[in-house]
């Protein structure tokens, strides 16, 4: 809404004639009409002209009513908005594609307006998608920016995941810091053992008096305890970090898990199974490592390294600058080191991976690469891919072993100032052994925390990533979503699409202005060529998607105020492609409907026609089957989604293609099952083979995603329209192939 | 034995084409019109075809967008039907080739990246600044890896989040700088 103000006011500023109460739409854009570059230019539509401005100067304007058609065109990297002036087309403006979603709404509705005279402002809700703050868009579907987004707001965020797990969170972190603090107690018991027991002056003497032997077996005793107590730290701190953490993370894994269940399968197919995969493992797992053991840690670290230090300082300030002057240099040369490694080990990452899907590529083919005989050129591809590797991991190593071993000299380089120093410092008698002994083991533990904490922003980096992807699912409207007050619906079966209209995409329609009735118990089959919207008609029915325009009714109820889940369990579907879980055929079956008998099982196992080749397995219905299990036939997965319809009982029954893939006889007998399955519920059925909807009650015929024909078979043959055509080009067919 | 006659592909099925001897195109307005020749024939639905038609607005697709950008391009009604495909662009009359590409050349709008100025990561998304064309232009990526399309080693396109397309017509040839900030996607 603030961009069309914003405009209609700069319009009203270059153009005195216009009155911001004309205007119906502004919208700018960003890309010349010819060549690269970009301007600052606006399409202006008000009730009586149109008006192109660029870089505020006037580049065209049509009278209004001249307008018959306003067209949005995708273009590749950038979209046209057109229109029909006079009966001329013309170009209204190009825009790139940070555009696209609001030009293509504001043409539909400017369409909408000239057919109906009506123009809604909706969508400037959902194409308000940039962030206010830097200006950049949003991720798709979402609307909270990943980039302004404070880390304060992610933490707080976190906080609230791991709120519960607070007292575990402490504990962890209390032990962590306890762990510190004993880390640094065996080296102080050292010195004391060897300046005042092992190194005194006259211990031969002194050794022989009590005070002397209980002193000394109170140190060896103290380093005992020590030695015992790190341990049942480190047990405990185990057990906690086990228990907390994977509480923590079966909470946040559902979490996620169920805000993608909740998705859309609009939004959820945009992602790949593989992208969720690694949202719903790796990224809570790495949130979790970072929470249970990187923040302890760090705490940990710090403490031992600030600890060290002081201690250091106070006992000798030259020597702890001798020690501590290699810091900076050694952080520097970790941090390149570190950069530099991570560069190529990625690399090497990324050939790995690279070799690994072509491997899978190949394996998932073989029947492809073998019935072409193309053995000889796979095998080339994959070994290129593999030498590639093998050079990549040939560098990445070789550097690591000839860097590796000059990295750990320079961090060990305090060690031999120390040496230096305090071997003077001892021969001068300024110092004991037992210091020596303290500060070799004070520096060779100071260069830990220091590795450690400069590798932590990477790691910190590298959770943050995990983190925003997690926020980024977690955050993501959701766009099918049940109202408040969403209704339990006992379905009858009527079924009213009233002016619908659809588009995956924003800027193509899929359907347009449909219009339809289904009378309970109808048997309705929908036909069309491929591509013409038949599937999208049924999906939206099933309300996977909601429409952009119009409404659909069952029952006179609109579909939105219906909860979905008293929706779906109403409807059964039988695809073209059944997808079996894995699990046995009996779980398959009883899929949609868990609360099934065994009777109920087999009677609609039997109805389907299924129960026969089942008996036929030695397994029988506990046979496996889906992903390694036996292998089905495409005949056989069908009669088990249909007993799987059969048993869910539906009011609405939708079969996409159920029968498209088997062959005739099967068919047959499917349909015979199909046939009971839609006794006295409304079904909707679309098929290529006209012949299989031969019992339909009423046929659509879709065309250019509009209704084109409706009425029986008898009547559309009579009409000699698109149907007539489609049944005399397949009766020509299976002539031809008789 | 009777003689096995070899069927090629082209007995079979035939590609129409369109030539300078059986199209016309026109700018009407700002975009192109036809009026094509096609020979006559019958239609998967048995619907005849072929004939003088006329198109008041048509649009043009490249079958091999990164190969052959002037070649093999489809030409389209308004409902996305091909009326048939341009073998060659350059065939045609200098001033008709001239048209046919500024058509094309404004529908596939993808700016070159002459410098890369920096790349930074942040969260799972990268955010560049190039020069392109003498301006600086800034954009960020979502899944970096995925979104660079290699067309051949050394010839990528860069998806942004947007959709936007950018285009690396050689990364051999960047200056050095540039070249080591994509290197690491490469």
């Amino acid at each position: 809404m603030g961009e069309r103000l914003a405009l209609t006011s700069r319009l009203c500023r270059i153009n005195s004639d216009v009155c911001a109460d004309d205007v119906i739409v502004a919208f700018a854009y960003d890309l010349p009409r010819e060549g690269y570059g970009t301007v600052d230019g606006f399409v202006a539509v008000t009730t009586d002209r149109v008006y192109v401005y660029e870089d505020d100067r006037l580049l065209a304007d049509y009278n209004a009513a001249d307008v018959t058609e306003y067209i949005f065109t995708n273009g590749v990297g950038c979209v046209f908005a057109e229109c029909v002036a006079d009966g001329v087309h013309v170009m209204l403006c190009r825009a790139s594609m940070s555009h696209k979603d609001t030009i293509s709404s504001i043409i539909w509705q400017l369409s909408r307006r000239l057919e109906r005279g009506t123009y809604s402002y909706a969508y400037e809700e959902d194409t308000d998608v940039k962030c206010p703050t830097c200006g950049r868009r949003y991720p798709p579907g979402s609307h909270v920016c990943p980039h302004c987004t404070a880390k304060k707001g992610y933490f707080k965020r976190i906080w609230e995941i791991a709120k519960p797990y607070k007292m575990f969170i402490f504990c962890s972190v209390l032990l962590y810091i306890v762990s510190a603090a004993l880390q640094l107690l065996p080296a102080y018991l050292n010195k004391i053992m060897i300046d005042d027991y092992i190194k005194a002056e006259g211990a031969l003497e002194l050794s022989k008096s009590a005070d002397f032997i209980i002193g000394f077996v109170g140190v060896v005793l103290s380093l005992l305890g020590v030695n015992i107590i790190t341990r049942a730290v480190g047990m405990l701190r185990g057990v906690t970090l086990i228990e907390a953490g994977t509480r923590m993370m079966v909470s946040l894994r559902s979490l996620v898990f169920g805000k993608i269940q909740q998705l859309s399968v609009a939004k959820i197919s945009k992602r790949t199974a593989g992208e969720l995969m690694n949202r719903v493992t790796d990224d809570t797992n790495q949130l979790q490592n970072f929470i249970m053991n990187d923040i302890g840690g760090f705490f940990e670290q710090i403490l031992i390294f600030f600890a060290v230090s002081i201690i250091i300082i106070r006992y000798d300030w030259r020597l702890a600058a001798l020690i501590l002057i290699p810091v900076p240099l050694v952080l520097v040369a970790n941090r390149l080191f570190h950069q530099y490694m991570h560069r190529i080990f990625h690399r090497q990452w990324v050939m790995n991976s690279r070799a690994n899907t072509i491997l899978h590529d190949i394996f998932s083919g073989i029947r492809v690469v073998k019935a072409f005989g193309m053995e000889r050129r796979e095998m080339e591809r994959y070994d290129k891919a593999t030498l590639d590797e093998c050079n990549a991991q040939i560098k990445a190593e070789t550097f690591f072993a000839k860097f590796s071993p000059p990295m750990s000299f320079l961090m060990g380089l305090g060690e031999f100032f120390l040496l230096f120093y305090v071997g003077t410092k001892i021969l001068n008698k300024e110092m004991t052994l037992g210091d020596m002994q303290l500060f070799t083991t004070y520096v060779s533990i100071i260069y830990g925390p220091l590795r450690w904490l400069s590798n932590f922003p990477r790691r910190y980096e590298r959770t943050m990533t995990s983190v925003v992807k997690i926020f980024d699912i977690i955050d993501e409207d959701v766009d099918v979503a049940d109202k408040d007050n969403a209704r339990e619906l006992d379905i009858v079966g009527k079924i009213e699409f009233e002016d619908v209209s659809f588009g995956y995409d924003s800027g193509s329609n899929v359907l347009h202005n449909i219009n339809l009735t289904v009378e309970p118990g109808d048997f309705v089959g929908i036909v069309g060529r491929s591509g013409v919207g038949k599937s999208t008609l049924i999906n939206l029915v099933m309300r996977l998607y909601d429409v952009d325009d119009g409404t659909i009714k069952i029952d006179g109820v609109d579909i939105r105020d219906i909860s979905q889940s008293s929706l779906r369990s109403q409807i059964g579907v039988v695809l073209q492609e059944t997808f079996l879980f894995s699990g046995t055929v009996y779980e398959n079956i009883a899929y949609a409907k868990p609360s099934a008998t065994r009777d109920e099982v087999l009677a609609a196992a039997k109805l389907a026609g299924a129960h026969s080749f089942i008996m036929k397995m030695p397994d029988a219905y506990n046979t496996r089957v889906g992903e390694r299990g036996h292998t089905l036939s495409g005949g056989e997965r069908q009669r088990i989604a249909i007993a799987r319809a059969l048993l869910h009982d539906p009011r609405i029954l939708i079969l996409d293609e159920a029968t498209a893939s088997l062959d005739t006889e099967t068919e047959k007998q499917i349909q015979d099952a199909l046939q009971i399955l839609s006794r006295n519920r409304t079904t909707l059925a679309i098929a290529h083979r006209l012949s299989t909807l031969r019992n339909a009650t009423k046929l659509i015929v879709l065309d250019k995603g509009t209704v084109a024909e409706v009425g029986t078979h008898d009547e559309l043959m009579r009409r000699r329209g698109i149907y007539y055509g489609l049944v005399m080009a397949q009766r020509q067919m299976s002539k031809m192939s008789r | 034995m009777s003689e096995l006659k070899k069927t090629a592909l082209s007995d079979v099925v035939s590609i129409t084409y369109i030539t300078r001897d059986n199209a016309e195109f026109r700018r009407e307005g700002d975009f192109l019109s036809l009026r094509v020749t096609l020979p006559v024939g019958v239609g998967p639905d048995g619907e005849p075809t072929g004939g003088e038609k006329y198109y008041e607005r048509i649009y043009l697709h490249r079958s091999f967008p990164y190969e052959h950008p002037y070649e093999y391009i489809s030409v389209l009604d308004r409902d996305s039907a091909e009326i048939g495909i341009i073998s060659d662009i350059n065939d045609f009359p200098e001033n008709i080739a001239d048209m046919l590409k500024s058509e094309l050349d404004r529908k596939y709008y993808a700016p070159v990246i002459d410098k890369i100025l920096s790349v930074k990561e942040r969260y799972g998304y990268s955010y560049w600044e190039v020069i392109s064309d003498g301006r600086k232009l800034s954009f960020n990526m979502r899944d970096t890896f995925r979104n660079i399309l290699k067309v051949t080693p050394e010839h990528v396109f860069l998806n942004d989040s947007d959709s936007n397309r950018y285009e690396i017509k050689d990364t051999e040839k960047l200056d050095r700088k540039s070249y080591k900030r994509i290197e690491l996607y490469l």
